[in-house]
């Protein structure tokens, strides 16, 4: 189970204040598939960081009873300058997994060839999200974060991903932030939607995509 | 305790696995690779030396220049860099918050930690192809030798952790570290002995950590053919507070990092 408790973020720059997030409250338990809805800028992101551990919550905090993913998002958790090769030795590494396994999953599920001799800059963000889910995938968390990045794949990386997630890790937790309402519907069972820094939760996806659609 | 031994293992394979990536980084597998971290000091020293053997002569105060200005330049520069590269280190480094296993005070250890194996590295290069010319003396004190060191860096570990911090908090650090570096040249004991200054100057560089620190090693190196004046206590407890310092302020810190 993951849980937050209270979580308040507040940004500050300079004489400027922004309170992102101002007090969340809610859990999420081993298999359960959650979307995260919300208009732009209204906290998805940095909700994903906080329990990610990425950043840290202003107050408040996040109990991880199980293990959770990095955020797989657009950025991070990549060194552009070394290859996907590199990348994928260190997470290996920091994640203390056998690298020739590791190696032979990512090869296989992401399909990115010779590309993955290159530097990790030069990837589309198409390709960034094939190396993200596939080296996650190859650690096995029991709970993945996914900040929209699903979208940008094509048709095949979308049933690859499905086939992984719900086929043969059904027993997997999953919050997932999204804008795409048919991909929350064949994701997802719950909706928490977040507005003016709080979020509430649905067990009805319906009713969550009807209030989304007129946030 | 089982926990403690599991996180103790987590850290020791998080800082390996930050060190080959900062060397892949850095240097890349073209020519010699990693050993450069050891090439820019060792060409830094052997440089320096060489201008002041011309300079100075073979000899002053009673040792080789050589010897003496190596002895000197190897830490100062340690120093200089170590720091240097723990400027604004937790923004450069910001993407891998990603993986939590990774805590801001590995990057601080890691860059500290490549430096001090590069400069170490350098220093025994430089001593043992010196020896066979007598330029480099045979240490009369390892142990004192290394205790000098470790009392060095240690200080300079302790800047890298309060200044990590401190540059991320006001952008004004990132200009003025460089300048600070090159004028507490007087102040770091590479270019003289204790022995060889007034009374009243001796005073004010007591109060000076890595003139200790300098003082140990040359003790160590020199042995009998120079006079030495170091405390144990005052230096240890200096950086300890500036240590303690800057990791309240890395945790101050990582709570208001923003990672992209």
């Amino acid at each position: 189970m993951i849980e937050c408790i209270d979580l308040k973020k507040t940004y500050k720059h300079g004489h400027e204040v922004k309170h992102v997030l101002k007090g969340i409250n809610f859990s999420i338990k081993k298999g359960e598939k959650v979307a995260l809805l919300g208009r732009n800028g209204a906290g998805k992101t940095t909700l994903i960081k906080l329990i990610g551990g990425v950043e840290m919550p202003t107050s408040g905090k996040v109990v991880r009873k199980m293990s959770v993913s990095w955020p797989l998002g657009f950025g991070g958790g990549f060194q552009g300058s070394l290859t996907g090769y590199d990348n994928a030795r260190f997470i290996a590494r920091i994640y203390g997994h056998e690298y020739g396994e590791l190696r032979s999953f990512v090869e296989d599920f992401s399909e990115l060839g010779r590309q993955l001799r290159m530097p990790v800059k030069t990837y589309s963000s198409g390709m960034r999200a094939r190396l993200a889910f596939a080296l996650s995938l190859a650690i096995e968390f029991d709970c993945y974060l996914i900040d929209e990045v699903i979208l940008v794949g094509d048709q095949n990386f979308q049933r690859k991903c499905y086939h992984e997630l719900f086929e043969k890790r059904s027993d997997r937790a999953l919050l997932l932030a999204s804008h795409s309402l048919p991909q929350v519907e064949s994701y997802c069972s719950d909706a928490i939607i977040i507005n003016d820094g709080r979020a509430e939760r649905y067990s009805d996806l319906r009713e969550a995509e009807d209030i989304y659609s007129r946030l | 305790m089982a926990s403690l031994s599991k996180g103790w293992r987590i850290q020791v394979r998080v800082i390996n696995a930050l060190m080959i990536r900062e060397l892949a980084t850095r240097f890349g597998r073209e020519n010699i690779g990693f050993l450069w971290i050891m090439a820019e000091p060792l060409m830094f020293a052997s440089g320096v030396a060489l201008m002041w053997h011309f300079m100075k002569g073979t000899e002053e105060h009673g040792v080789g220049v050589v010897a003496f200005t190596i002895s000197g330049y190897i830490p100062l520069v340690l120093f200089r860099h170590a720091v240097g590269r723990s400027i604004v280190l937790f923004t450069a480094n910001g993407s891998l918050m990603h993986h939590r296993q990774i805590k801001i005070l590995d990057f601080v250890l890691v860059r500290f930690l490549l430096e001090f194996l590069g400069h170490m590295m350098a220093y025994l290069f430089i001593a043992v192809a010196l020896l066979p010319f007598d330029l480099f003396p045979v240490p009369a004190d390892l142990g004192m030798l290394l205790l000098g060191w470790i009392y060095y860096s240690f200080f300079t570990l302790a800047f890298c952790f309060l200044l990590a911090p401190l540059s991320e908090m006001s952008e004004i650090m990132e200009k003025i570290v460089p300048v600070a570096t090159y004028l507490m040249i007087p102040f770091s004991g590479a270019f003289n002995m204790m022995s060889w200054l007034s009374p009243g100057v001796q005073e004010v560089l007591w109060y000076s950590p890595p003139v200790h620190a300098m003082e140990m090693m040359r003790a160590g190196l020199f042995g009998e053919a120079v006079q030495t004046t170091y405390d144990f206590f005052y230096p240890v407890a200096f950086s300890a507070i500036i240590t303690v310092i800057g990791l309240a302020l890395c945790r101050k810190v990582r709570k208001n990092l923003v990672v992209e």
